[in-house]
C-alpha cells in the first residue's frame, strides 16, 4: 500500500509543486515588509515555481497513462495537456495583475496566491476519476473564484459580482451534488470505471430515472463553462471583476470545465445507446444556444471587456460542439482549440487592460486611432481579432476548421451550419474594434504607460503562436494525437 | 418502518425547500441558508443510499466532504456579504443592481 502511494505521488509532482508554491508565497507575503525587494522576490518565486511546474508537465506529456491514488485520479496525456494550458494562463494572468492598475497594489500578492489555488482546483478537475474528485475540484475552483471576483473590495460593483457568483455557484453545485447522489444510489459507486461498467446493465426504467440525474450533474459543469441556461452570472461577474480577474476567468475555469465535461461524456456516454442519444441531444442544443446567445449579446456592447466576456461564452459553445461528437477526433480538436484560444484571449485582454488603465474605462472609443500611436499593438490586436473571428490563415481558423470537420465526419450538418453562421456574426463585433483603431481620428497623443518595451515584446511573443499555429498547425495537432482520454483500469 | 424511500422523500423535501428559499427570500443570509439546505439534502441522500443499497464507504466519505466544503463555501459567502453590507448598508438582494444593464 505504501509503495502504491509513493508511486502515485511520483506521478503527482506538478500538483504538489503548485501547492508548495502557494504555501511558500503565503509565507513570503507574511514574513517580509512591503518593500520593492519583497515584490521582486515574490514574483521571482512565483514565475520560477510555475516554470518548474510547466517543465515537469511537459516532460510527463509522453508518459503512459495511469490511474493513481486508488483510481481516484487519472494522469493521462489529455489531462497533462489541459494542465499545461492552465499553467500558461495562470502565469500570464499573474503577469497582467502585476502590471495592471485595476488591482490594488496591496492585494497583488493575494491575487497570485489565489490564482494558483484556482489552478490547483482546475488540475484536480482535469484528472478527476471519481465523483468526489469532480466535486472537490469544482469547489476548489469556485470558492477561490468568488473571492477573486470581489477583489476590488471597496467598490460596489466588484462586491456585487462576487455576491452573484457565490449565490449562483452555491445553487449550481448543490444541484450537481443532488444529481450525483442519485447516480451513486443507482450505480453503487463513485468511481468512474465502476459506474461505466454498471451503466449498461440497467433496465430501461432505471435508465429513464438516471437521465434527470445526469442533467442535474450537467448543471454544475455547465455553470463553470457558462453555457446557456446557466450563463446568467457570466456577463455580470466578468463586468464587475477587475480586468486581470476577467482574463483569468475566461481561460482557466473554462478550460477545466471543458476537460471535465469531455471526460464525463467519454466515460459515461462513450458507448452507443439510449443514454448517449439523449445526452448528445441535450449537449448539441446547449452548444448551439451558447454560441448564438454569446454572439448576439456581444454585438451591442460598449465595453470591450464585456464584449470579450460574451465572445468567450460563444467560444465555449464552439468547444462544446467538439464534445457532441463523442470521439477521439472531437477531443483532439477541443485541445487544439483550447491552445489557440489561450493565446488569442490573452493578447486581447493584455491590450485592453493597458488601454483601460490609461483612460479608466474600456469603451470601444478608447481604442480610436491607436494605429497612429502604437502601430505594433494595433497590428497585434488586429491579428488576434481576425483569429478570434476565424479568418485564415490564422490559428483561429484552423481551430474552427478542426471542430467543423469533426462535426461533419459524424454527420451533424445542422450544427456545423449554425457554427459557420455564428462565425459570420462574430466577425461584425471583432471588426468594429479594428475599424475604430485604424480609421477613427486619434483622441489624444498622450502615451499609454502600459505599453512599455517589455510589455510590448511580451504581447508580441504571445501573438507569435497565434500566427505560427495557423501556418504550422500539424505540429500542435501531432501533440494532441496521443491525448485521448484514459478511462481508468 | 423507516426505509430508503422515506429518507429519499425527506431529502427531496429539503432540496425543494432550499430551492424555494433561494427563489422566495430576499435576504442574502437567508439565501445562503437555502444553499446549506440543498447541500444537506445531498448529504442525507448519500448516507441513505450507503446504508440501504450499497455496502461500501463511498457515500459516507462523500457526505463528510460535503459538510467540510459547505462550511468553506459559507465562510467565503458570508465574507462577501459583509463586504457588500459595508459598502451598500443593506443585505437585500434587490439592492444588488449595479451590474444590471
Amino acid at each position: 500500500m505504501a509503495i502504491n502511494y509513493l508511486a502515485s505521488i511520483s506521478r503527482y509532482v506538478p500538483e504538489l509543486l503548485s501547492v508548495v508554491i502557494m504555501v511558500g508565497l503565503v509565507l513570503i507575503e507574511s514574513c517580509y515588509d512591503n518593500s520593492e525587494r519583497k515584490k521582486g522576490f515574490f514574483y521571482a518565486a512565483t514565475f520560477i515555481g510555475l516554470l518548474f511546474v510547466f517543465i515537469n508537465l511537459c516532460v510527463s506529456l509522453t508518459e503512459a497513462p495511469s490511474a493513481i491514488f486508488t483510481n481516484s485520479m487519472v494522469i493521462d496525456p489529455f489531462s497533462t495537456l489541459v494542465k499545461i494550458i492552465m499553467v500558461l494562463g495562470t502565469m500570464a494572468a499573474i503577469y497582467l495583475s502585476k502590471e495592471s492598475k485595476d488591482i490594488y497594489g496591496s492585494l497583488k500578492s493575494e491575487f497570485a496566491i489565489m490564482t494558483i489555488g484556482v489552478m490547483i482546483g482546475g488540475m484536480i478537475l482535469a484528472s478527476a476519476n471519481n465523483l468526489l474528485m469532480v466535486y472537490i475540484g469544482i469547489e476548489t475552483l469556485s470558492i477561490l473564484s468568488y473571492a477573486l471576483a470581489s477583489f476590488k473590495k471597496n467598490e460596489e460593483r466588484s462586491s456585487e459580482a462576487g455576491l452573484k457568483y457565490s449565490l449562483y455557484g452555491g445553487i449550481s453545485s448543490g444541484v450537481m451534488l443532488f444529481g450525483m447522489s442519485h447516480i451513486f444510489g443507482m450505480l453503487g459507486s463513485i468511481q468512474f470505471p465502476e459506474i461505466m461498467a454498471g451503466l449498461y446493465e440497467l433496465s430501461t426504467f432505471e435508465t429513464a430515472v438516471l437521465i434527470p440525474s445526469f442533467i442535474m450533474f450537467f448543471a454544475g459543469i455547465g455553470y463553470k463553462i457558462a453555457c446557456v441556461p446557466f450563463h446568467m452570472w457570466a456577463p455580470d461577474v466578468y463586468e464587475g471583476s477587475p480586468l486581470p480577474v476577467t482574463a483569468f476567468f475566461s481561460i482557466v475555469p473554462k478550460v477545466a470545465g471543458m476537460a471535465v465535461l469531455l471526460r464525463v461524456t467519454m466515460v459515461f456516454f462513450g458507448q452507443e445507446g439510449a443514454l448517449q442519444v439523449s445526452w448528445v441531444g441535450i449537449l448539441s442544443v446547449v452548444a448551439a444556444l451558447t454560441m448564438t446567445v454569446g454572439n448576439v449579446s456581444a454585438i451591442g456592447q460598449r465595453s470591450v471587456k464585456r464584449m470579450l466576456a460574451f465572445s468567450s461564452i460563444s467560444h465555449a459553445g464552439m468547444m462544446m460542439m467538439g464534445v457532441v461528437v463523442v470521439s477521439e477526433i472531437g477531443t483532439r480538436s477541443i485541445l487544439f482549440y483550447s491552445i489557440t484560444y489561450l493565446f488569442m484571449t490573452l493578447v486581447a485582454f493584455f491590450i485592453t487592460s493597458f488601454v483601460a488603465d490609461k483612460y479608466g474605462n474600456d469603451h470601444f472609443e478608447r481604442f480610436s486611432g491607436l494605429i497612429k500611436r502604437y502601430p505594433m499593438m494595433t497590428i497585434m490586436m488586429s491579428i488576434v481579432m481576425f483569429s478570434l473571428a476565424g479568418m485564415p490563415p490564422l490559428s483561429g481558423f484552423v481551430a474552427k476548421f478542426n471542430i467543423l470537420s469533426a462535426l461533419l465526419s459524424e454527420k451533424y450538418y445542422i450544427l456545423a451550419l449554425i457554427a459557420v453562421l455564428n462565425s459570420v456574426v462574430s466577425l461584425y463585433y471583432y471588426m468594429k474594434i479594428i475599424r475604430l483603431m485604424v480609421f477613427r481620428e486619434v483622441e489624444s497623443m498622450e502615451p499609454i504607460v502600459g505599453f512599455g518595451a517589455l510589455n510590448q515584446s511580451i504581447i508580441m511573443t504571445m501573438t507569435v503562436p497565434v500566427v505560427m499555429i495557423g501556418i504550422f498547425w500539424s505540429g500542435i495537432m501531432h501533440l494532441t494525437e496521443g491525448a485521448s482520454i484514459f478511462l481508468g483500469k | 418502518m423507516i426505509t430508503l424511500s422515506s429518507y429519499l422523500a425527506i431529502s427531496f423535501l429539503l432540496f425543494v425547500c432550499g430551492i424555494a428559499v433561494m427563489i422566495a427570500r430576499k435576504n442574502i443570509i437567508a439565501i445562503l441558508l437555502g444553499v446549506e439546505l440543498i447541500l444537506n439534502s445531498c448529504a442525507i441522500n448519500f448516507v441513505a443510499y450507503t446504508r440501504f443499497v450499497n455496502n461500501n464507504l463511498d457515500g459516507h466519505i462523500m457526505s463528510l466532504f460535503i459538510i467540510i466544503i459547505a462550511a468553506a463555501e459559507a465562510a467565503v459567502g458570508l465574507a462577501i456579504v459583509i463586504r457588500f453590507f459595508q459598502i451598500r448598508e443593506s443585505i437585500h438582494i434587490d439592492d444588488a443592481t449595479q451590474l444590471l444593464q
